[in-house]
C-alpha cells in the first residue's frame, strides 16, 4: 500500500491511506485531546473537540473522522484551534451543572480534566437550561441527563459492543438526548444492565447506583469474573479493603470485552454480611463457631476414622467448577494421595460429561477450544440448545457482533423465541427433545446434495460410509414428522451451514441434558466433520460451559476417571508420572462420579463426603433424594462462602475465601488460563480453598509438600502438558496478564469419525395426565444455584419474580390470566408459581427459571441418569398445570 | 401532550406498506413517509414492526422519526395552522395572534384539537413580511391579521 505523507505540527509523518489524522498523530506521538472518540467505538465526530487546522486552506477538521491525504499541512495546536476548542468546551460546560464537588465521577471525569487542561474556570456564557434528572428504579444504573454531553458513547456501546440497541438519540437540537424506546426507564427497555455504557461515559451522566459519593478509588486490580464460563477480565476498583466498583478492562491492545449484569453489578456478594467468617461445627443440631484447629482436627479425625473402619473408597470429594485450577489440583491430590480414593467429581459433570464423552469418541480430544474472538470471523453460526444471552453473555455479544457487524448468518435451532431470534437467517423450532432427528435430517441433506468437504472427509475421517448408508435409509419426511420442522426449511438450513467456508456450531445444555445428550453432540460433530469445520479458525464446534472454571476443574483431574491432564487412572503409564512425582502409589480403579457418590451414600457405601464450593442440594435433580443421601452420611464437610442449603446439612462447615480474596488461575470455556488476583483481605478467618486443603492434609498427618501457591502452579505446569504452553518461568508476581491458552488439539491424522445415531423417542412418552413439557431456563440475573448471586445486594434487589411461562393459546384454553397462581405438577414433585403468558414459547411448552433464590425447581425433575454418560436430565420434564 | 386520541389503525394496511417498502436499500425514511401519508402519522406501535422488518433496533427507528420535523408519532389534525413568529410578524403583533389562536382552538403549540380538525404550530418566517402578521392554514396564507379577522377565519374554516 502506498504510504501517505503529510505534515503534522511541522513534522513530516506518513501513514497508510484510510487512516484518520487522529490515528496518525497518536501513532507519531502527537496528542490531540478527544471526548466523544473512543478507541473501542467507531468514530463519529460528534463533539468536534479533536479539531485540527489544515494550514493550506484554514479548514478546521475533526481529526477523528478525517482521513489523511497527501501533502496536508496539519496544525493540532494553532491559536485558532485552541480558541475553538476552548469555546466548544465552554459550550458544553454552559449546559452542564456545576456539581463537580459532589459528583461521584470525581477525578475520573473527562470533561473536568479537559477543562483543567485548557485552563477553563468559570464561564461567561449564559446557562442553557437542563432537563431534569431521570429517576430510575433499577438498582444498577442511574442516569442524570443534565450531565450528558451527547458524545453518544453510550449509544455506540449499546449498538456496537453488546448489540442490544436499547439506546439511540431521541429528538434533535436542544432536545436531543440518548433515550430508550418511548423514552421509558431502563428497567422497562431492552437494557440488560451490562454496564458497558456506564464504563465508557466520560462524565457523570451514567453512574453506578450503588455507593454514591464513595470517594476516590485507592487501587484497581485486574482479575477474572467469578460467574460464568466466558471468563471476562474485570477490573476491581478498591477502596478501604472493599470492592467499590467493577468495570470491564479497557486495554489498548485487546478488544473490549463487555461484561454482563452479573459481572458489573453482581460481585458485591464478597461483602455480604452472610459470609462465613469462622469454621462451624454442628453440635446437637446447632452450629457452633470454633477455631480452625478445632474444625480441622474434627474433620481429620472423622476422615481417618472412616478410612480405617470402612476403607478409603468410603470417602468421596466433590470439587468445584467455581474454584481455581490450583484449588482443584490440590483437592484431587488430597483425594488420591491423602484419602487414597478416586471418588472425586465436580459440579460441571451435571451437564458437561455428555460433551466430554462425545468429543473423546468422535474427535479424540477431551476438550474443545476455539477462542471467542474467532467467532466473529464465522460466516455461519449454528446455535442450538442454548440461550447465551443468559448463560454466556460474552458469546451472545460475539454472535450478535458477527451478524450485525460482519455479515455472518445465524442459524438458530430453538423452540423458544429468544432475543437472538431477531438476528436469525433461519430459525428452526423443533419439538422439544427431537434435536437428534433434526440434526440427522441436516446431515442427510448435506450428503444427499453433495455439500460435503470431499477432501477432508476422505483424508481425515473414518466411517463415512456407515453414516451415509444409515442416512440413505432415513427419509427427510421422517425427520419432518418427528420434529415438526418443514423439510424445505431443513434443506435451506443445511445448505446454509454446508455452503459456508467457516461455519461455527455452538451448543448448550439444551441438547446435552437430554436422554440422548451424547448422541446429540455426536450428531453435531457429524455435521462439522462432513463440512471440514473442525479446528477451523472461525468455524469449529464449541460447548458453552456454565461455571468460570468448569474446564479447569476437569483439566485438573477433579474427575473420577482422570488424573490431571486427562491421564486415565487405570492406565499405569498415566499414573506413573504422578506416582513418581508424589512418591505414592495411587488408587488404580476409576472412582465414583457425583451420581454414584450420592447413590453410594444412600446405600451406605459412602460414609464421608467433602464438598468444596458446590451446592448439590439445589443443583442436582430430585432434591429429596440428595437430601436423603447427604443425611445418610456419617460425616459431611462443606467448604463454601456461605451457609448454603447443602452446608446446613454438614457436620463441619469451613469458611472459604472468595475470588477477590485469593490468587490462582481459572480456565474459561475457550481454554484460556487467566489469573484470579487477590484484591482485598479475606472476610473474618476465611481462607483460600488451597490453604484449607493443605491444612487439612497436615491435620490428617500426611502434609502435602507445598509452602506457596507458586509451587503448586509450577508443579501443575510441569505435570500437565496442556498448561505448559509458553508459560515456563512465569511467576505469580509478574504483573503481565497470565493469559495463555491450553491447547487440547491432539496431533491426529484422522478423527475417530462419524457416528451413526438413531433417534429414540423418550421412554416416558407424553401422557395425558402430564400434557406439558417443562423447560428449565437460565435467568440473566442469577447464576448456578444462586448461592452467590442471591447474596449480591444489587442482583437480589432486582430479582425478577418467579413465574411459570405459558403459551398464550394454552393459557386462554385454561382460562389463565397473567399473574394467576398455578401449581406445576410433575410425576415426582410440585410447586406454586404465578403464570406469565407469552408468545415466545410454542404450544405445549411451559418454562420456569432456575436459580431464583428461594425457588429451587430441581424437585420437579426425576433423577434419570443417561446410562452411558451418567448425565442427569434436569432440563426438561413432563408436567401439568393446575390452578393454585 | 394531547390526551390519548382514539385512532383506528388498519394494521393489515400498515403491514402491507411495510412489506412493500422493505426491499429498497435505504427504505426506512420512504417507508415511514408512506405510513404517515396513509394514516396521517406514524403510530408508535408500528416502530417495533418496522424495526423487525428492517433488522434495525426500534430505538434507531424512533431516533430517525424524532429527528425529522416532518415525521409525527401522534395523530395530526386535518389542517395544520402555522402562526408566524418571525421578526416582522412579532413587531406587528404576532405574539397576540398566536395567543388568540390558542384561545380559539383551545390547544397549545404542537397540539391537536379534540375534533382532530387543527394542529397548531409556529413557524419562524414564511417570507411575506409585507402582510405581517401572518398565519398559514394548510397551504393557504392569511395576512394582515387582526383579532376580528382571525375570529372570522377560524369560524369560517369550521373552527
Amino acid at each position: 500500500m502506498q504510504p501517505v505523507t503529510l505534515t503534522i505540527n511541522r513534522q513530516e509523518v506518513s501513514g497508510h491511506s484510510g487512516m484518520t489524522i487522529l490515528e496518525l498523530a497518536r501513532e507519531s506521538g502527537i496528542d490531540i485531546p478527544t471526548i466523544c472518540h473512543h478507541s473501542k467505538l467507531s468514530p463519529i465526530g460528534a463533539c468536534r473537540f479533536c479539531i485540527v487546522e489544515n494550514e493550506q486552506n484554514g479548514a478546521l477538521l475533526a481529526s477523528c473522522v478525517t482521513p489523511i491525504a497527501p501533502g496536508m499541512i496539519i496544525n493540532t495546536e494553532s491559536p485558532r484551534v485552541l480558541e475553538h476548542r476552548k469555546m466548544i468546551l465552554k459550550l458544553m460546560l454552559a449546559s452542564h451543572p456545576d456539581s463537580c464537588l459532589v459528583c461521584d465521577k470525581g477525578n475520573q471525569c473527562q470533561l473536568r480534566r479537559l477543562a483543567a487542561d485548557l485552563g477553563i474556570g468559570l464561564i461567561e456564557l449564559d446557562r442553557i437550561p437542563q432537563p431534569a434528572v431521570t429517576e430510575e428504579v433499577n438498582p444498577f444504573i442511574s442516569r442524570d441527563m443534565s450531565k450528558c454531553i451527547l458524545c453518544a458513547r453510550c449509544i455506540r456501546a449499546c449498538q456496537e459492543l453488546v448489540i442490544e440497541g436499547a439506546l439511540d438519540y431521541l429528538g434533535r437540537g436542544f432536545k436531543a438526548k440518548p433515550a430508550t424506546l418511548n423514552n421509558s426507564p431502563l428497567e422497562l427497555s431492552e437494557c440488560t444492565f451490562c454496564g458497558t455504557c456506564v464504563a465508557l461515559c466520560p462524565t457523570g451522566a451514567l453512574m453506578e447506583k450503588e455507593g454514591p459519593y464513595g470517594g476516590t478509588i485507592g487501587k484497581t486490580i485486574v482479575t477474572t469474573c467469578p460467574y460464568c464460563g466466558c471468563g471476562c477480565s474485570i477490573s476491581l476498583e478498591i477502596k478501604d479493603n472493599r470492592v467499590a466498583r467493577v468495570k470491564p478492562v479497557i486495554d489498548e491492545h485487546t478488544d473490549l470485552k463487555a461484561l454482563c449484569v452479573k459481572g458489573s453489578y453482581g460481585c458485591d456478594f464478597i461483602h455480604s454480611p452472610e459470609r462465613l467468617a469462622k469454621p462451624l461445627i454442628k453440635e446437637s443440631n446447632k452450629f457452633k463457631e470454633v477455631s480452625w484447629d478445632e474444625a480441622l482436627a474434627a474433620v481429620a479425625g472423622a476422615f481417618n476414622k472412616i478410612k480405617e473402619e470402612y476403607g478409603a473408597d468410603s470417602l468421596a470429594v466433590l470439587g468445584s467448577a467455581n474454584c481455581t485450577n490450583e484449588d482443584n489440583y490440590l483437592l484431587q491430590r488430597f483425594t488420591r494421595d491423602v484419602l487414597g480414593t478416586n471418588n472425586i467429581d465436580n459440579g460441571s459433570s451435571l451437564y458437561y460429561s455428555a460433551t466430554r464423552q462425545a468429543f473423546n469418541d468422535a474427535v479424540g480430544s477431551p476438550g474443545i477450544t476455539h477462542c471467542l474472538e474467532d467467532l466473529e470471523k464465522a460466516e455461519v453460526i449454528l446455535l442450538i440448545g442454548a440461550n447465551p444471552e443468559a448463560s454466556a453473555p460474552q458469546v451472545n455479544y460475539r454472535i450478535k457482533r458477527a451478524v450485525k457487524l460482519h455479515g455472518a448468518k445465524l442459524l438458530l435451532i430453538d423452540p423458544r423465541k429468544t432475543k437472538l431470534s431477531f438476528f436469525t437467517e433461519h430459525w428452526l423450532r423443533p419439538k422439544v427433545g427431537t434435536d437428534l432427528a433434526l440434526l440427522n435430517g441436516l446431515a442427510k441433506v448435506i450428503i444427499e446434495e453433495n455439500l460435503i468437504d470431499q477432501e477432508f472427509v476422505a483424508r481425515k475421517t473414518e466411517k463415512y460410509h456407515q453414516l451415509a448408508g444409515f442416512l440413505a435409509g432415513y427419509p427427510l419426511e421422517k425427520a419432518e414428522s418427528l420434529t415438526g420442522v418443514d423439510a424445505e426449511q431443513m434443506r435451506r438450513a443445511a445448505r446454509l451451514y454446508a455452503s459456508a467456508g467457516k461455519a461455527a456450531i455452538i451448543f448448550g445444555t439444551g441438547i446435552t441434558q437430554q436422554a440422548q445428550g451424547v448422541e446429540n453432540v455426536k450428531a453435531l460433530i457429524n455435521l462439522a466433520l462432513l463440512t471440514g469445520n473442525i479446528w477451523r479458525k472461525g468455524g469449529g464446534i464449541r460447548a458453552l460451559q456454565r461455571e468460570c472454571n468448569a474446564q479447569g476443574a476437569c483439566d485438573m483431574g477433579a474427575l473420577p476417571e482422570y488424573l490431571p491432564g486427562y491421564q486415565r487412572v487405570e492406565d499405569p503409564q498415566g499414573r506413573k508420572k504422578y506416582e513418581e512425582r508424589w512418591d505414592v502409589s495411587l488408587p488404580s480403579s476409576s472412582g465414583a462420579d457425583a451420581l454414584k457418590i450420592l447413590q453410594g451414600a444412600i446405600e451406605g457405601k459412602i460414609k464421608g463426603l467433602y464438598i468444596t464450593g458446590e451446592n448439590p442440594l439445589i443443583s442436582f435433580p430430585r432434591s429429596s433424594l440428595v437430601k436423603e443421601a447427604l443425611n445418610s452420611l456419617d460425616f459431611l464437610v462443606v467448604q463454601d462462602l456461605f451457609l448454603t442449603e447443602t452446608a446446613k446439612l454438614a457436620s463441619v462447615v469451613l469458611p472459604a475465601a472468595s475470588f477477590a480474596e485469593k490468587d490462582g488461575t481459572v480456565t474459561n470455556m475457550e481454554g484460556k488460563v487467566q489469573m484470579i488476583r487477590k484484591a482485598v483481605e479475606p472476610v473474618g478467618e476465611s481462607m483460600p480453598d488451597w490453604e484449607i486443603i493443605l491444612h487439612l492434609a497436615q491435620a490428617m498427618g500426611q502434609p502435602l509438600p507445598y509452602s506457596s501457591l507458586q509451587q503448586v502452579m509450577d508443579e501443575l505446569r510441569e505435570l500437565v502438558p496442556l498448561y505448559r504452553n509458553g508459560r515456563e518461568g512465569k511467576s505469580l508476581e509478574e504483573e503481565d496478564l497470565w493469559e495463555t491458552r491450553a491447547d487440547y488439539r491432539l496431533p491426529l491424522n484422522k478423527f475417530p469419525g462419524f457416528s451413526v445415531l438413531e433417534y429414540i423417542s423418550p421412554a416416558e412418552a407424553l401422557d395425558d395426565s402430564f400434557p406439558f413439557i417443562l423447560l428449565a431456563e437460565t435467568p440473566l440475573f442469577h447464576f448456578g444455584t444462586g448461592s452467590r448471586s442471591s447474596k449480591s445486594r444489587n442482583l437480589s434487589k432486582f430479582s425478577p419474580s418467579f413465574k411459570v411461562r405459558i403459551n398464550e393459546v394454552d393459557a386462554q384454553k385454561m382460562g389463565l390470566r397473567p399473574g394467576d397462581q398455578v401449581r406445576v405438577v410433575s410425576p415426582v414433585g410440585q410447586l406454586l408459581a404465578a403464570a406469565e403468558i407469552t408468545d415466545e414459547l410454542p404450544r405445549g411448552i411451559v418454562s420456569l427459571p432456575r436459580s431464583i433464590p428461594g425457588h429451587p425447581i430441581t424437585g420437579l425433575f426425576s433423577s434419570m441418569p443417561e446410562v452411558s454418560t451418567k448425565t442427569f436430565a434436569p432440563k426438561t420434564c413432563y408436567v401439568r398445570i393446575e390452578r393454585g | 401532550m394531547n390526551k390519548e386520541k382514539e385512532v383506528q389503525i388498519d394494521w393489515i394496511r400498515l403491514s402491507e406498506i411495510i412489506e412493500e417498502n422493505s426491499d429498497e436499500q435505504w427504505s426506512l425514511i420512504p417507508m415511514v413517509q408512506k405510513i404517515q401519508k396513509e394514516f396521517g402519522y406514524i403510530p408508535p406501535q408500528a416502530i417495533p414492526i418496522i424495526a423487525a422488518k428492517l433488522k434495525i433496533f426500534p430505538s434507531q427507528v424512533q431516533g430517525v422519526i424524532s429527528f425529522y420535523a416532518q415525521l409525527y408519532t401522534e395523530p395530526r389534525g386535518r389542517n395544520t395552522v402555522r402562526v408566524c413568529r418571525g421578526t416582522a410578524c412579532h413587531v406587528r403583533g404576532g405574539k397576540t395572534i398566536l395567543k388568540l389562536v390558542k384561545q380559539h382552538l383551545g390547544v397549545d403549540e404542537g397540539e391537536t384539537t379534540e375534533d382532530m380538525e387543527y394542529t397548531l404550530e409556529t413557524v419562524a418566517c414564511i417570507g411575506v413580511c409585507a402582510l405581517a402578521p401572518n398565519l398559514v392554514i394548510g397551504n393557504q396564507v392569511y395576512g394582515n391579521l387582526n383579532p376580528k379577522k382571525l375570529g372570522r377565519l377560524l369560524k369560517k374554516d369550521g373552527g
